[in-house]
């Protein structure tokens, strides 16, 4: 069984509009073992935001436990939330966010700028290869298309070497057929790498190639589902992956619901297990 | 490796810069301005003040005795060499020279001479007159030892006249020049004496062609004082005596003076109150041309601010990307500053370089708004004034970048991301 990277208990993200308090996260118990993918469902307003902010420490919760790396993380001010994710969370995010006066090249190694950390040209290359960007290395984002601006974000991501990634509506602004690759590249992420993903995202296609499947409503988690994905990724198939390239409408097939609701930390089978949380 | 990380800072800066060109360039260009200005100034207050040191220690002496009256029109008398005359008693050479203190004096005697074809005009102004100096060669010489005969074709055997000689003039380098007179050619002066209204025309050999010396004394038709003043029709008059003192400081100075203010229709100007009147003609000026440098500055802070600002606000989400990605609070605040620190730079570069390449134009503006009577240039950029004015300028960054930079790392890169978006 991979260890458990991040862990939160009564998780709470409460704020305040004017005498009203919004309950945007009330309660949540989550765990994030290494080595697999997490997916987290919901409708718009349902916190899966303000649950993926708060995991990776964006944010600070206003209520309950939560440890990343085995660091309590709760009442910590912003600049030691800081110094927890430097290097060890990786972020994806819709919109891509690449920096467009800058090269491919020079948007994946930015974080090196900001760890301190000495640039490896090698190292980039090789990152771009895994992303299959190597020959758009020098291009500007504006001239690349959405599916390479999101594995430029990815291999930027990578380019710190976290043991989490992050990936807010990573597929949001694709097609199916460019989401579904996203998806595939973080699957290889995870077998070849041992990476602990986080995602959300609208498309319950998507989701569920994930290993588990959170699905938040109001706040709360309403369900929390294996899917089995992590053995079935050691043969590289992927039945459900082929089933779902018809795009965000395609129905996911049937799921044990609530399969681990008796037990929020689940084990994970197969890869990775003995990967070391560094 | 800091050092490589801090380049990497600086590239990212200016790729942030280049984003925008018009917008930072419109901001170089506001910075660049004031700090044109500013050079302008700096250059102006040191050539003059330097231009200044050169026409008062080119006169030869460190106090004058002359007749009283004003003492802006006593300085600028000396250095535009003939306007607002005034005169004092040929005795007064006779009582004074005999001071202790005394080591150099010569008596001078300036009129205004109307050249052919031309009318006086007593404004200083236009080239229809020739200025006279009628001076006593041995102590003259005494007093400026660096003066020199100009040589070359034309101008061999340049003499001083005899003290009697009734017929002979020596042209200063550019009176010479502007007359085209060489050694042995005639001049010709129309010369007014006092209390008459008909010129009287005069025919002079011209015995001598001064080199130039940078002063006065270039555009001067010198001859013997007595001649002069009785062309002049003033045979008992002066127009000041120029003294050098054996040991020259404010104790001395203030002792001669206290000495000698005791003569009716004199007064005692030293070449340090001379120098300090001279800048005081200006100084007012100068101030204000200051408080336009110093509003100009202000507006380019503003400016600077309200830039770096909006390119804060258009980047929201990209602070927060960068938050995210593991920058910290400094990272931020470093981005943000150096780039203001940049755009000042880019400034003070510019507006140097913009205000070395203007000097001349400022130069002849000034000099044709005011005639200040001085000799040599009266905007001196120098590499100092440039430094300043350029250090200057990244002083300004460094304060005009503290606050958008502070705004931006200080935001919660939650909500940055999410403003963002």
């Amino acid at each position: 069984m991979s260890e458990i990277v991040i862990e939160a208990r009564g998780l709470k993200r409460y704020y305040h509009r004017g005498s009203e308090t919004v309950k945007a996260l009330d309660g949540v118990d989550v765990s994030i073992r290494a080595g697999e993918i997490v997916a987290i469902l919901g409708p718009s307003g349902s916190g899966k935001t303000t649950l993926i902010n708060l995991l990776s420490c964006l944010d600070a919760p206003t209520g309950g436990e939560l440890f990343v790396g085995g660091r309590s993380v709760a009442g910590l001010s912003e600049e030691q939330l800081v110094e927890v994710r430097r290097g060890v969370i990786g972020f994806v995010f819709q919109q891509f966010a690449l920096l467009p006066t800058l090269t491919v090249t020079e948007n994946v190694e930015l974080p090196l700028m900001f760890l301190e950390r000495k640039v490896d040209s090698r190292r980039t290359l090789e990152i771009l290869d895994r992303v299959g960007l190597r020959d758009r290395a020098s291009h500007l984002p504006r001239e690349l298309s959405g599916g390479q601006m999101q594995r430029v974000a990815i291999a930027r991501a990578l380019m710190a070497d976290p043991k989490i990634l992050v990936a807010d509506e990573p597929t949001g602004n694709l097609d199916s057929a460019t989401g579904q690759s996203i998806i595939e590249l973080f699957q290889r992420l995870v077998r070849e790498q041992g990476l602990a993903i986080i995602l959300t995202t609208h498309n319950s296609a998507f989701g569920y190639e994930a290993d588990r499947v959170i699905t938040l409503q109001d706040g709360k988690i309403v369900s929390e589902e294996s899917t089995g994905k992590n053995a079935s990724r050691t043969t590289g198939a992927s039945p459900h992956l082929q089933a779902s390239t018809g795009g965000p409408d395609c129905a996911p097939p049937a799921h044990p619901q609530n399969s681990c609701s008796a037990e929020l930390v689940c084990d994970v089978p197969g890869a990775n297990a003995g990967q070391e949380y560094r | 490796m800091n050092k490589t990380i801090f380049g990497r800072y600086m590239m990212l800066a200016v790729k942030n810069l280049r984003r925008r060109p018009v917008r930072t360039g419109l901001t170089v260009a506001g910075v660049g301005l004031a700090v044109t200005v500013a050079v302008s100034l700096g250059g102006f207050m040191l050539g003059y003040s330097s231009a200044i040191d050169k026409s008062i220690n080119m006169l030869g002496f460190q106090v004058m005795i002359m007749a009283k009256g004003c003492p802006y029109e006593a300085a600028t008398m000396m250095l535009k060499g003939g306007t607002g005359l005034l005169y004092l008693p040929a005795d007064t050479y006779d009582k004074v020279r005999g001071d202790a203190e005394i080591d150099t004096i010569t008596p001078i005697f300036v009129g205004v001479a109307q050249k052919q074809g031309s009318s006086i005009r007593d404004d200083g102004g236009g080239n229809n007159f020739s200025i006279i100096s009628g001076i006593d060669v041995p102590s003259y010489r005494v007093m400026k030892p660096w003066i020199n005969f100009k040589k070359g074709p034309g101008y061999e055997g340049g003499r001083w006249f005899a003290a009697e000689a009734r017929d002979e003039v020596v042209l200063g380098f550019e009176a010479a020049e502007y007359e085209q007179r060489k050694v042995g050619d005639t001049f010709y002066a129309s010369i007014t004496p006092a209390g008459k209204t008909d010129a009287v025309m005069h025919e002079f050999k011209v015995a001598g062609v001064l080199d130039r010396t940078g002063t006065q004394d270039d555009g001067t038709v010198f001859m013997p004082i007595d001649v002069a003043r009785e062309y002049f029709g003033r045979p008992d008059q002066l127009t000041i005596l120029g003294i050098k003192l054996k040991q020259f400081n404010g104790f001395k100075m203030r002792e001669f003076e206290a000495r000698w203010l005791k003569l009716p229709e004199v007064q005692v100007v030293g070449l340090q109150q001379v120098k300090n009147t001279l800048v005081n003609l200006v100084a007012t000026a100068q101030t204000m041309v200051a408080a336009v440098a110093a509003i100009a500055v202000i507006v380019a802070l503003i400016g600077v601010i309200n830039t770096i600002l909006m390119s804060v606000y258009e980047r929201t989400s990209e602070i927060g990307i960068m938050k995210a990605l593991g920058a910290r609070r400094g990272s931020i605040f470093q981005l943000i500053w150096l780039e203001t620190v940049m755009v000042c730079l880019a400034g003070g570069l510019t507006g140097s370089a913009a205000a070395i390449v203007g000097s001349g134009l400022v130069e002849r503006a000034i000099k044709s708004l005011a005639d200040l009577g001085l000799s040599g240039s009266v905007v001196r950029i120098t590499p100092g004034v440039v430094g300043y004015a350029v250090m200057g300028a990244v002083v300004l960054g460094f304060f005009g970048g503290l606050y958008p930079a502070w705004r931006a790392s200080s935001m919660r890169p939650v909500d940055a991301i999410n403003r963002g978006a």
